[in-house]
């Protein structure tokens, strides 16, 4: 392809809508390609549709060969999809990027020095910025927690924001993850799929390689030993192949070349942490835990937790294992908390929030309550404890039934809930299941979730995982709600 | 290496190895049937009873014919013997541990397994049934190879290797088992066309047949049969020389510890190959052959109980 064609691309077909009122990620209201997306439109938007058609064949099975596959839960148990891909890459200009990279580093630095003030001297809690009894009221508040020192302050080893984009174009943050985020193995093998579909287009277009993530991963963990212990033993916990991420736990402890351990691997001796190996127990000192805070010591959280190892909180208080994330992590990702985070990030770094969030009302506020439950089919209701698009109620689209109900369930837990406005999703070209004459793709809903690891450096995996709703009009992008994924480029230059 | 990790890969190397195995007998035998002379009543009665799995078979199937038998042993899931169950099983195994094996390797089995879930019964049918097991077997070579050829030599690759051998070692024995025990036909048969084709079908099921012609020539006898599958120490499918690559496997097991000591797997072991070493050929078939089969079995669940009690029991 030569440089003329990327300055006057093709026009795309006119069955292509560009709607107002939505922020199409590829092209602008005139139908003319965003910045850096020129190459990608000229060179994959116009291929036949049975070409690109094909492309999703191959790609879907390459995932299959390889087990890229996530579990569904609530289905028979251990059954394996492998999450639908869609070949035509989301492209992130290299300026906008920066300044995502900015204010997302910004942010992860904020919440985390959020979790070491909450549960160590709790200042923001004296001076009133977040109220003390949100805080400690939270399930995700743990008192176990309190008093802990990881090792250079970090608690958040790897985050995961989960960002929209507005109609203004304006990216904005809908959600933190800061407990066990994941996804980001599909951000890695999507970008091997996408170099063996479009080898040429890749290498053209310059694209920022997301292959390092394991190697970073690993630095920031290794930091994590106590004693600053040089060749620390790290391995990486799971609840087990039932769970829906396993396949990433495989993938990034295999990348990683350390050991994937269950619960039952574990037994806890003397305040240290061992794995049962075939010549007896060998010490760990860093777990990438990949379980959740409620299940990780059944002496102390749930007593009928099997995926955890009984005895582990002693053995961190104790200062002989370092568990990543660190316990107690969810009270900076919790929905009611959200509503708070500017403030955070102006309390602990003394500046503006370069990135803005979705507006969010606590429904805990008499008044707030009363203004959100009168026009409730507006608003997005989300439950504070859970994850992965599970409970969640978009006024606009529910039935009267279950608006009724999401008001009894407020009106009894108000503090259980959040609100939020719909957002209006951007929106990218993606390629349709079965044409029907309306051309090969159509606008679909997009959200972005950047990966963060913080440690002695902090590093923003270029790109992230763009998840696709793919079915018209849908603006759950969730993989348990049938959600896609696309490549995500982020330009050298 | 976690002990979990250790049975899993234990476990998928012996679900491979006998998927391989039942897919060469029941490959085989099919052949036999359709070349050998006409047998005597139906031929595929005595293949399921050679199985094992009899009864499991007239649970789910009214007639004995090629159809339901080649099905009962490639494709049906009820059963946990078939080519396709074992397949699942070594699947299953290696998927908990992929991150300690090779990406090729998981790729190959998961491959496999993926085809594994789409064969019809109409592969098995007559025209397509020679094709089907012939590229079966070269799934069989390409895992074999990949192991070989993609993992370090370690424990890892040791604890595969105790899966095969284990494995391996035992169904040779069955093998013979069945010849000698189940399809002796009449007295007046030993040595006659029958006999003869039935070895040679023996010998090919366990790849044998071209090794065996180049070491003891045309001349197909029961006692060189016994020699070769028993007591050879350089053809990879007897049970000697799965014995002589245990017994390293289980050295290298044992120095790979801390503090090395003597291991139980090490007398375990070495009553198996005193077993073998003790006798030959023509000692065993005087003696009875199946009584020592038997025996080589036993000492085979010996070793891979004292391989589970010493490296892969979870306390």
């Amino acid at each position: 392809m030569n440089a003329q064609a990327v300055s006057n691309p093709v026009p795309i077909s006119d069955a292509y809508r560009i709607a107002s009122g939505l922020f199409d990620e590829m092209f602008d209201l005139e139908r003319r390609p965003r910045p850096g997306c020129a190459r990608v439109v000229a060179d994959l938007l116009v291929r036949e549709p049975d070409r690109l058609a094909e492309l999703r064949t191959r790609a879907d099975g390459m995932f299959l060969r390889m087990g890229v596959t996530f579990n569904v839960y609530g289905m028979e148990e251990g059954s394996e999809k492998i999450f639908p891909f869609d070949p035509i890459p989301r492209v992130i200009d290299a300026a906008t990027w920066a300044n995502l990279e900015a204010g997302l580093t910004q942010r992860v630095r904020a919440l985390n020095a959020f979790i070491q003030d909450v549960y160590g001297a709790g200042e923001i809690l004296k001076d009133g910025v977040v109220p003390r009894d949100l805080v400690l009221g939270c399930p995700q508040y743990l008192r176990a927690a309190v008093g802990l020192t990881p090792p250079h302050g970090t608690f958040v080893t790897v985050a995961g924001i989960d960002l929209v984009r507005g109609a203004d174009g304006r990216f904005y943050v809908l959600e933190d993850n800061v407990r066990t985020p994941s996804g980001v193995s599909y951000v890695i093998q999507n970008r091997v799929v996408m170099t063996r579909l479009l080898p040429d287009l890749v290498r053209a277009s310059g694209v920022r390689s997301v292959e390092n993530y394991p190697a970073d991963l690993l630095e920031s963990l290794c930091e994590l030993a106590p004693g600053g212990k040089s060749r620390p033993k790290v391995a990486l916990l799971t609840p087990g192949i039932y769970n829906s991420a396993f396949f990433e736990h495989v993938f990034l402890s295999h990348q990683m070349g350390i050991d994937l351990v269950e619960g039952h691997d574990l037994v806890c001796v003397d305040h240290k942490v061992f794995m049962k190996t075939v010549h007896g127990l060998q010490q760990v000192d860093v777990l990438y835990r990949r379980i959740d805070d409620d299940f990780l010591d059944p002496v102390v959280f749930r007593p009928d937790s099997l995926l955890g190892v009984a005895g582990i909180t002693a053995a961190i208080r104790a200062g002989n294992v370092s568990v990543a994330n660190g316990f107690g992590t969810g009270i900076a990702d919790d929905k009611a908390i959200f509503a708070y985070t500017p403030a955070i990030v102006r309390y602990y770094l003394n500046e503006e929030p370069l990135l803005p969030i979705v507006e969010t009302h606590i429904l805990s506020d008499p008044d707030v309550r009363r203004m959100v439950l009168r026009d409730l089919d507006r608003y997005v209701v989300k439950p504070t404890n859970a994850s992965g698009g599970y409970g969640v109620i978009i006024g606009p689209k529910a039935t009267y039934r279950e608006l009724i109900e999401a008001r009894e369930a407020i009106e009894r837990e108000p503090n259980h809930f959040i609100a939020q406005p719909v957002v209006q999703l951007s929106v990218h070209p993606t390629l349709l299941g079965d044409t029907n004459g309306a051309g090969p793709f159509a606008p679909r809903h997009v959200d972005l979730r950047p990966f963060v690891l913080l440690g002695k450096k902090t590093r923003v995996l270029p790109g992230g995982l763009t998840r696709v709703a793919l079915r018209e009009g849908s603006l759950i992008v969730n993989s348990s709600q049938g959600g896609g994924s696309k490549d995500t480029w982020v330009l050298e230059r | 290496m976690l002990r979990r990790i250790a049975d899993s890969l234990f476990w998928a190397a012996r679900y491979l190895e006998r998927a391989e195995w039942r897919a060469r007998l029941v490959s085989v035998n099919h052949n036999l049937l359709i070349e050998g002379p006409a047998p005597v009543g139906n031929p595929w009665s005595s293949m399921l009873a050679i199985s094992g799995d009899q009864e499991l078979f007239e649970e789910h199937y009214e007639t004995v014919d090629e159809t339901s038998v080649l099905t009962f042993f490639v494709l049906d899931e009820r059963n946990p013997s078939s080519i396709r169950s074992c397949i699942d099983a070594a699947r299953a195994n290696a998927r908990s541990l992929r991150h300690r094996i090779s990406s090729e390797l998981w790729l190959e089995l998961n491959t496999l397994h993926l085809d594994a879930k789409q064969w019809s019964a109409a592969r098995l049918g007559t025209s397509e049934v020679f094709d089907f097991f012939q590229q079966l077997q070269e799934r069989f070579y390409r895992i074999a190879g990949v192991i070989n050829g993609t993992l370090p030599r370690g424990l890892g690759f040791d604890f595969l290797g105790l899966g095969i051998l284990l494995e391996r070692a035992e169904n040779v024995t069955r093998l013979l088992d069945i010849k000698y025990h189940y399809l002796l036909p009449k007295v007046e048969d030993v040595g006659g066309p029958i006999d003869l084709l039935q070895w040679a079908a023996v010998l090919r099921s366990a790849s044998a047949l071209e090794a065996y012609r180049l070491k003891y020539g045309n001349l197909i006898r029961t006692e060189s049969v016994v020699e070769m599958l028993l007591f050879d120490p350089d053809f990879p499918r007897s049970a000697r020389y799965c014995v002589d690559r245990l017994e390293t496997a289980l050295r290298r097991v044992a120095q790979a510890a801390p503090e090395p000591a003597a291991a139980p797997t090490k007398l375990a072991s070495d009553g198996l190959a005193g077993l073998l070493a003790s006798r030959n050929a023509s000692e065993v078939i005087a003696g009875g052959l199946h009584d020592f089969l038997i025996d080589v079995q036993e000492e085979c669940e010996r070793i891979s109980s004292a391989v589970f009690d010493q490296y892969l029991r979870f306390e």
